[in-house]
């Protein structure tokens, strides 16, 4: 096993073992400016990793040094390429057929590793990266989605994991065209929506999970039990709606709600009747309406604050697509309360989007 | 100024506690007007001497351990070093410049590229790091590091990275991400080595890491037919818009339009389109409202951050070379609108489609650190990364940058013909690429002339006068001086 911890371990300076290697220091005749003051522990392993990538070796002790560099910094990518590249050939030599060998022990002991690694340097772009090789090599997807949500307790709007969750789900779950593999099938995906419900019931404004609902339910194609696309489209419909009742001033539901009209060529007009409740200061005899349910418009929430720009947004473009002067004079007005009074900051956008609409309406009557 | 919270809509969730976390930080550094005087207090002052203090300290001292991680970046701990020292006016003396030179030289790989430091491998981060710290520090001739740069190497190292779908790894057995096409794309502008083959099928990879939000994600993921030929969809991208990216991708897009319009293009590659309505508006919708002061944040939802001021705030200039913003764009046969704002008139076209202003204040109030440097926001520490981003960012909301359409036709007619196959590709990407002008009398410096940044170039983030230096060698041409006042060119 590779996992060690190196706190007491002895520099490979001093190792019986690699006394054969000789050293290779980074700048050997310049004093450089702006150097970074290394550990001698971090000198001393990058020393011996310049020398071996220098001499092309790839041996079992390659994985012990790259493991050193990399726990130092996990940032290192030559020494994660290198290390790839050494795994490679190791794997390759163990195989009497060439072939790799997804239950190999040392590629099971390397994703073992990066179970502990991923979690510990969740920000780099290379544990993630160095997880796709290893991934692609043992095509075992199903557990990587567990390991995935585990590590999302950690930060749940990392980058790197939510692109790797995607990647796993495109590159596995391919609705295209099968690949015949017994390991990829359709079943990757039939937790997904439940797991984005999940994390958006924990925090509604997390973006990374909208986008990957989008992700899920419009961007990858079309899979077994979503071939009815206007029930999807219904499905979705209410599931935005709703969690705009609950918070209406989240960017994140709104794009999502444009999203997918868009995505599905649906008019904005469509949705006005929902979204004109929170586009108005409410009036008392409002709120006593909210006693009728209405299950396709669900209402604002007692709590929300009202008028919320989002919903002033998007009343103002489903006037200008209308069109004609009646359209953008409505338009028009909106975007100026925007500018003077409810989103002051983007005054010059909205400005912006008065002079456009007026022109377009120029042009269109020229 | 009225200073409202974001609304919480009485539902609390982690999001909103941390940005009313942050709200609370951000308050403390908001000015008010001093009782006497009624002045804003603190001064909109920004503390130039002190950074400088900070990056000699750095340069020349050297990086604290922490700055271990960034070993495999020692060409970016160069870049924005050097940099920022040139957004602030500060020019090296020729010892130290050849110091730098030739340790940048110690990054070239063996086999083409530049690597993260002396002994790593050849990474397209490094490549632009390294080139464009070379821009500002190098010269020709023997020792000066231009005409050590091994571009044949470095073309077979770029092609070596190239992926059916248009994209390519950062490195060997890495990752597709559009900042290493950016780096690619910038790179290869630079030093004359665009061709079709390099950028065949680049532009659609772009298009695709467009998300529904209107910004741009990391990459993509492509769709093969059983034949091996790559399919229109499904192509989704991997990971939300993102400041980042979207500046990469953008700038990539601006970058890939030479060849998009010349005669080189694949006749399938006429279709490549990204939606530049939804990009503007996502990118507005970055900006921080008054109570975050202005400043850009990097994705919905998501905190403020110094260096989206670039990424983001960067972005607009790009947005001009699309025909949106900027008064070159607008009708010249414009007649005043009534807003209902009461002014009526649109005198100030031309200043740009989000707050410069309050950008500006954003990094003079909260993302200058006391000891010196510039910082994400407070009370973090200030790091090499948001020095320079924060200083491009003010730099950008400073001056107006545009693409000159008489600036073009002046090098168009200065162009000296070369012996080039690709004759027409590499007159349309040089003269569009140093096109790029800062409007004379366009600036707008919150906290007075004090507070003035030399203006960069909003495609490489060099001033445009390092970026002059190095494409007119590359590409063998002499450029005619600039007119003494360039007004922006109207349409007619």
């Amino acid at each position: 096993m590779a996992t060690i911890s190196f706190d007491d371990e002895e520099l490979f300076s001093e190792r019986p073992d690699w006394a054969d290697v000789v050293p290779l220091e980074q700048y050997e005749n310049i004093s450089p400016l702006a150097p970074i003051f290394y550990t001698e522990e971090y000198k001393d392993a990058t020393n011996y990793f310049r020398a071996i990538a220098k001499s092309g070796e790839k041996s079992r002790r390659v994985l012990e040094l790259t493991e050193s560099v990399i726990r130092q910094n996990p940032a290192h990518y030559s020494a994660w390429q290198y290390r790839y590249e050494t795994l490679l050939a190791l794997l390759t030599a163990s195989s009497p057929s060439g072939v790799i060998s997804p239950s190999d022990p040392l590629l099971v002991a390397e994703i073992e590793l990066m179970d502990i690694l991923a979690v510990r340097f969740l920000k780099t772009y290379q544990v993630w990266h160095h997880r796709r090789l290893l991934v692609a090599l043992t095509r075992k997807p199903q557990r990587e989605l567990q390991f995935i949500t585990r590590s999302l307790d950690a930060d749940v709007k990392n980058y790197h994991t939510w692109s790797y969750r995607q990647w796993l789900l495109a590159y596995f779950g391919g609705s295209v065209d099968s690949t015949g593999d017994e390991d990829v099938s359709e079943d990757l995906w039939e937790g997904e929506l439940d797991f984005v419900d999940t994390m958006l019931a924990q925090d509604v404004r997390n973006n990374s999970a909208w986008h990957h609902r989008f992700f899920v339910v419009w961007g990858c194609g079309v899979r077994e039990g979503e071939r009815d696309r206007e029930r999807v489209f219904k499905r979705e419909l209410t599931f935005v709606k709703q969690n705009i009742s609950l918070a209406p001033s989240n960017p994140s539901a709104w794009n999502y709600l444009r999203g997918i009209l868009k995505h599905t060529s649906t008019p904005f007009a469509s949705v006005l009747p929902f979204v004109r409740p929170y586009a108005v200061v409410p009036s008392s005899s409002e709120s006593a309406q909210r006693d009728i349910v209405d299950l396709e418009n669900p209402p604002p929430g007692e709590g929300a604050e009202l008028p919320c720009a989002e919903a002033l947004e998007f009343l103002a473009d489903a006037y200008e697509i209308q069109g004609g002067a009646d359209g953008v004079k409505s338009a028009v007005e909106i975007w100026t309360s925007l500018a003077n009074k409810y989103d002051p900051i983007r005054k010059k956008y909205w400005e912006h989007r008065i002079r456009d609409a007026h022109q377009a309406l120029k042009k269109a009557n020229a | 100024m009225t200073l409202r919270p974001v609304p919480i809509d009485g539902f609390s969730t982690p999001t909103s506690r941390t940005q009313a976390e942050t709200e609370a930080v951000l308050l403390e550094h908001i000015p008010t007007p001093d009782p006497s005087t009624g002045e804003p207090t603190p001064k909109a002052a920004l503390d130039k001497k002190l950074h400088m203090q900070f990056l000699v300290r750095n340069l020349v001292q050297g990086f604290p351990t922490r700055y271990t991680s960034q070993d495999a970046s020692q060409p970016w701990l160069m870049f924005w070093t050097v940099q920022a020292f040139s957004v602030l006016q500060v020019g090296l003396d020729p010892g130290n410049k050849q110091r730098i030179i030739d340790k940048i030289m110690t990054w070239q790989h063996p086999d083409g590229g530049f690597g993260g430091g002396p002994g790593q491998a050849a990474h397209l981060l490094p490549t632009y790091a390294s080139v464009c710290s070379l821009a500002i520090v190098g010269r020709p001739g023997p020792g000066g590091g231009w005409d050590q740069i091994d571009r044949e190497k470095m073309y077979r190292f770029f092609m070596s990275l190239k992926q059916k779908d248009g994209s390519f790894l950062v490195a060997h057995h890495s990752e597709v991400d559009v900042r290493g096409i950016y780096c690619l794309l910038i790179v290869a502008t630079l030093l004359d080595l665009l061709t079709p083959e390099l950028l065949e099928g680049t532009a659609s990879f772009i298009a695709s890491c467009q998300t529904y939000e209107g910004g741009f994600s990391s990459a993509s993921h492509p769709s093969y037919s059983l034949s091996g030929s790559l399919l229109e969809s499904p192509r989704p991208p991997l990971g939300e818009a993102h400041g980042g990216y979207t500046f990469c991708a953008l700038a990539s897009w601006v970058l890939l339009q030479p060849y998009l319009a010349s005669s080189s293009r694949k006749p399938e590659e006429a279709t490549a389109s990204i939606d530049v309505k939804n990009l503007l508006r996502w990118l507005v919708h970055m900006q921080g409202v008054e109570i975050e002061l202005g400043g850009f944040k990097g994705r919905t939802n998501k905190l403020v951050d110094g260096c989206y001021s670039w990424w983001c705030g960067g972005a607009f200039a790009l947005l001009e070379a699309l025909g949106v913003g900027g008064i070159q764009n607008a009708d010249s046969d414009e007649v005043p609108i009534d807003s209902g704002t009461g002014e009526g008139v649109w005198d100030d076209v031309d200043d740009g489609l989000y707050n410069r202003n309050a950008l500006q204040e954003y990094i003079l109030y909260a993302g200058q650190h006391p000891a010196g440097g510039l910082r994400d926001k407070p009370p973090k520490n200030a790091d090499a990364y948001h020095t320079l981003y924060c200083l491009s960012g003010l730099s950008s909301a400073q001056h107006h940058v545009f693409p000159s359409k008489l600036r073009r036709s002046q090098l168009e007619a200065a162009w000296e013909a070369s012996e080039s196959l690709e004759e027409d590709l590499k007159k349309r990407s040089f003269t569009e690429f140093l096109s790029w002008t800062e409007e004379e009398g366009g600036s707008h410096i919150v906290g007075g002339n004090e507070n003035r940044l030399n203006a960069t170039h909003p495609l490489t983030n060099m001033t445009i006068t390092h970026t002059e230096g190095l494409m007119t060698h590359f590409y063998k041409q002499t450029i005619p001086a600039k007119p003494i006042k360039a007004k922006p060119a109207s349409t007619s």
